[in-house]
């Protein structure tokens, strides 16, 4: 990372020369403006809609409150369209799809890169094949899958369970931590065994507590993709008390005012925003290495 | 320090969704039926629609729990639903229908066809005005083999429903509403000249564009389908000259707005903000506006479709079944039509019935008096539109166009045959007219006539 | 340490490790998979025994009008994509990765959208492209004395409408990846191209870009695999519309499955499924084999 900051494309000997700093101060100002303008603008645009009046967004889209502001907009969207309720199940198939993709991605990654069992490239190649196929591909046969899993004929439709459990078979997950168990220090690993650490100790003790970095990896896009998880939670969740904002916004959009609706828009992305600041570093750099050469 | 914290952090990952997968075990394991257990019958049953008023649920409920009382064996359970195609096989499926739910008349053969709603044949019969519905309504909730699949619950005609204050600031009689389709395009335009909204508007999505472009095209003597549903007839003049004036409104006059994507729900929402001057659409539709759109009282207006000179002219009828699931069991069948008996029928035929309903649904502000059509005899319906005249809260001076002109219209029934795919097909038919301008109006219609044909034959 | 016991004991520990990956991908992704095989090669109404029909599915797909209108639109999209969004985040992220100050609020603003959930965007992005000339961004046209633009209103229009949407909701994620890539090019090789008199455009078409090759040629196969499973968009957007011009492979599948009023076609929508991860699979055949050369 300090790297770049030694030098980038241009040198230091170009920024010192008058002309070119203006043309690259402008160059890098006008990117900023943009960035602003398409990447926050239509956010803040939303931010202020949430609270102007219905008429005055349809007639003035541009203007800043030409008649005031509405904050009713908030709590009509958050008590009287029953946002609240859709919000916590968000919370809740959040929650539970991390907990599933953690302990699949941690333990599988840690059975393929350190317990290595003979069938562990066989198992690993499979994991990474489904990659390939689409989700939607498997919108139907999964959807009857859940409806009566195998064996137990338990019906997970309209329960959490039936978003939580499918969102744990990613192979991204399991790529990415198993890529990084692999470049764990082998000594320590060796060491550990020759201290007479059994498997689960070994998992316990030795991996896990290295492995900081790539569960808090894993951890925020778990979270990311549950919140903006569509298809799935609609099929799967077809009783509205159970459905998740995503789900329901689409619903809601046909039957409630302007001016609730864009308040509800804005409580829908407010948290995936304020998540994604508090962790910024990991969504922003921690992937990448990963997901750039997996 | 930073070590224990790590170890806390995966270890309370580790523990929660070890224990998460106890408690799947055990929440799975207690699925079993419950509610059977105690001798009665549990059934759910289609309440409100999504983003219905509070007082519209209360009001369900209110009647969900009188009919307990006098059913104490069965237990009923009103939940939100709303007919869609989308969901229906899927929840058939996953078994999450209500055990009763209304389908739409273009819906219920297909779906009897396959196997998807119950034969309730012996529990319809034995209501007592088994015998007494009119033969071409209960036509609609009869399958291919001749068994009865639900009770069909309300008629609607399609009627033409307007905003009487564009009317007014456009300076047209609001009592006067358009009585041909020339005058529907003069208002049309006069609205959207001097309001800016759009004069006029057709539904054009989801099937609904073929919906309501073959209510125009009735309305002007055409037919889509023979009667039998054997021969496709889309390539029609009555259909291309509704076309072109869609395509004439749309582009020459500007008076049905940029906006063109529109269904019965989207449609509804904008009329009731007050964009749309006028638009067809089913003549019980103003309950949809004033529970789920909050739609201004005064504004409303409904008036007859203007009909053509041609002998063939009418309008388009139809109507929803209220069907029960195929997967419901024999008790929850029989509960599930006295449900609808004591919900929605019994209120067509029995004036003490339909004023007692008429009764709790004023308690809780829900309109009452929105015109619908007979699903008996003329006489039995005028008995019960008499019963409840003393609770009607519905504007009805502003319906009266339609309430005295309809029973002078003919009624036509939907295509018999394949009706929801024609209606896709239509769909793309009326978007490509209504979104450009080039539209040629007769090389579509050919090519959805032999679409339509292959429909048929398959 | 006895060898024999280790491995007796390490093989049914390792077996307790894999169980939630086993069942986890079993139950919900390869049987699934398998499954789908199976479905494809018959009729059901999910409500009394499915019927065996070979390959009748595939035929009814293959002969079905749409599908070709839904092939086109798909690879359109996918070029269009390509021709929007494919430069944006390259360019971005070269200017970015040369930025001195504040590089964090420049990373920061691009990856914003990526947050945003698909639904939330394109329920807002729909009110964006209301066809009137008072809709925002005909507002915003109409201020510069442009416009008014139909955006999803005519059949020409949306298709690109939805590929702008689109390219504003993933952009963000490939800056940050080739911004990565950037963090590693050697310093040494700007100081020779420099010695060789290379301008600041020159270091970028003979350093910044060759560094980024690898890299680009994964982002591109990415990309087109994900066009071409595009369905969120046209599905809440236009719902296929107008006239079938946004109508895409997957929204066919779906409709197939989901929309049909004859009740769910499931199996004509695995065989077409099937039919796409086919052409998907061949691709990323393909993509493994550039990469491996490519990164040799």
């Amino acid at each position: 990372m300090s790297a770049d900051e030694s030098r980038g494309i241009t040198s230091e000997y170009e920024r010192g020369r008058p002309l070119f700093k203006i043309g690259r101060t402008l160059l890098n100002g006008l990117v900023l403006l943009f960035l602003v303008l398409v990447c926050l603008g239509p956010i803040l645009w939303l931010a202020k809609s949430a609270i102007t009046p219905t008429q005055d967004t349809l007639r003035y889209p541009l203007e800043l409150w030409p008649n005031g502001v509405d904050w009713e907009n908030l709590r009509t969207a958050w008590v009287d369209i029953d946002l609240k309720l859709y919000f916590w199940n968000t919370v809740i198939i959040a929650f539970g799809s991390w907990a599933v993709q953690m302990l699949v991605a941690v333990t599988g990654g840690y059975a393929l890169s350190v317990l290595q069992p003979r069938y562990g490239r066989v198992l690993y190649g499979l994991v990474l094949a489904t990659m390939f196929v689409p989700a939607v591909v498997l919108l139907v046969p999964l959807y009857l899958t859940v409806l009566d899993m195998p064996f137990t004929h338990w019906n997970l439709v309209n329960t959490y369970w039936g978003a939580f459990l499918p969102a744990g078979a990613s192979a991204f997950n399991i790529a990415l931590v198993k890529r990084f168990f692999d470049n764990l220090p082998r000594e320590v690993i060796q060491a550990a065994r020759v201290d007479g650490c059994g498997d689960f100790r070994l998992f316990w003790y030795v991996v896990l507590p290295m492995s900081r970095p790539v569960l808090g990896v894993v951890s925020v896009f778990a979270v990311l993709a549950a919140w903006k998880d569509f298809i799935w939670p609609l099929v799967v969740l077809p009783d509205p008390a159970k459905q998740p904002l995503s789900v329901r916004l689409p619903r809601l959009a046909g039957v409630t005012e302007l001016d609730v609706m864009m308040a509800a828009l804005l409580i829908s992305c407010a948290l995936p925003i304020a998540f994604f600041l508090v962790f910024q570093r990991l969504f922003l750099r921690g992937g990448l290495d990963g997901a750039v050469k997996g | 320090m930073r070590n224990h914290r790590r170890r806390g952090l995966t270890a309370l990952a580790t523990i929660a969704s070890l224990a998460s997968v106890s408690v799947l075990a055990a929440a799975c394991g207690s699925d079993g039926d419950d509610s059977e257990s105690d001798g009665k019958v549990k059934i759910t049953v289609e309440g409100w629609r999504p983003g219905d008023e509070q007082g519209t649920i209360d009001a369900v409920n209110k009647l969900a729990d009188e009919f307990m009382k006098d059913n104490p064996d069965i237990v009923v359970e009103p939940v939100e639903w709303e007919w869609s195609a989308e969901t229906f096989s899927t929840q058939l499926a996953g078994d999450t229908l209500p055990t009763t739910f209304r389908v739409p008349f273009t819906d219920t053969k297909g779906l009897a066809e396959r196997q998807q709603i119950a034969d309730v044949t012996e529990y319809v019969n034995e209501l007592p005005y088994a015998e007494e519905f009119n033969p071409s309504v209960l036509a609609a909730a009869t399958g291919t083999d001749g068994k009865i699949y639900g009770l069909p619950t309300d008629v609607y005609g399609v009627g033409l429903h307007y905003n009487r204050d564009l009317f007014e600031e456009a300076g047209l009689d609001p009592d006067a509403p358009p009585t041909t389709w020339d005058e529907v395009r003069e208002d049309a335009d006069a609205i959207a000249e001097a309001t800016g909204q759009a004069g006029y508007v057709q539904m054009s999505a989801n099937n609904t564009g073929g919906w309501m472009l073959t209510t125009l095209t009735y309305t002007l003597g055409g037919r889509l389908q023979s009667e039998d549903g054997t021969t496709a007839s889309v390539d029609n003049p009555a259909t291309a000259e509704g076309l072109q004036m869609l395509h004439d409104m749309r582009w020459e006059d500007d008076s049905m707005g940029k906006n063109t994507n529109f269904e019965w729900g989207t449609i509804n929402e904008a009329f009731a903000a007050g964009k749309i001057g006028m638009y067809m659409s089913g003549s019980d539709v103003y309950n949809a506006l004033v529970t789920t759109n909050q739609v201004d009282p005064d504004s409303y207006g409904l008036a007859v479709l203007p009909l053509s000179d041609s002998p063939d002219a009418g309008v388009l009828g139809g109507g929803s079944v209220a069907a029960v699931s195929a997967k419901a069991s024999d008790e929850e069948q029989s509960a599930a039509v006295l449900w609808n008996d004591f919900y929605r029928e019994k209120k067509n035929y029995d004036p003490a019935a339909a004023e007692a309903d008429a009764k709790v649904l004023a308690e809780s502000d829900q309109p009452i008096g929105t015109p619908t059509l007979p699903i008996f005899d003329e006489p039995t319906w005028q008995g019960v539109q008499d019963a409840i005249a003393p609770y009607v809260n519905v504007p009805q001076d502003q319906m009266s166009s339609f309430r005295e002109g309809i029973f002078d219209q003919s009624l036509v029934p939907e295509p018999a045959s394949h009706t929801q795919e024609l209606y896709a097909i239509l769909d793309a038919v009326v978007q490509k007219v209504l979104t450009d301008e080039n539209a040629d109006i007769a090389a579509l219609l050919a090519d959805a006539q032999s679409q339509a044909q292959a429909l048929l034959d398959s | 340490m006895s060898s024999l016991l280790t491995r007796a004991r390490g093989s049914a520990s390792t077996l307790v490790f894999l169980l939630p990956m086993l069942l986890v991908f079993g139950l919900f992704s390869w049987w699934p998979i398998v499954r789908s095989v199976i479905m494809s090669v018959q009729q059901t109404n999910l409500v009394t025994d499915p019927e065996f029909v070979g390959l009748d599915n595939f035929r009814a797909v293959l002969e079905d009008p749409l599908l070709a209108t839904a092939v086109q639109n798909t690879l359109w999209f996918a070029l269009l994509a390509l021709v929007f969004g494919y430069p944006v985040p390259l360019i971005l992220a070269v200017i970015m990765s040369d930025v001195r100050r504040a590089k964090g609020l420049y990373s920061l603003l691009a990856y914003l959208p990526v947050v945003i959930p698909p639904a939330v965007a394109v329920l807002l992005w729909r009110f964006f492209y209301d066809a009137e000339p008072t809709g925002v961004f005909n507002s915003i046209l109409g201020k510069v004395g442009l416009g008014p633009v139909p955006w999803l209103e005519d059949p020409a229009w949306a298709m690109p409408s939805l590929v702008i949407e689109a390219t504003w909701a993933a952009a963000g994620g490939t800056v940050i990846i080739y911004l990565a890539a950037l963090v590693s090019v050697p310093p040494e090789q700007y100081d020779a191209a420099e010695v060789d008199g290379a301008g600041v455009l020159g270091k970028v078409w003979h350093v910044t870009l060759p560094h980024l090759r690898g890299i680009m040629l994964i982002t591109l196969i990415l990309q087109i695999i994900g066009t071409a499973q595009v369905f969120l968009e046209p599905y809440l957007f236009t719902d296929g519309g107008p006239n079938n011009s946004t109508l895409t492979v997957l929204l066919l599948v779906y409709r197939y499955a989901f929309q049909n009023t004859t009740g769910g076609d499931y199996g004509k929508a695995t065989a077409l499924s099937l039919m796409l991860a086919v052409a998907l699979a061949l691709l990323s055949l393909v993509y493994f084999r550039l990469t491996r050369r490519w990164s040799e």
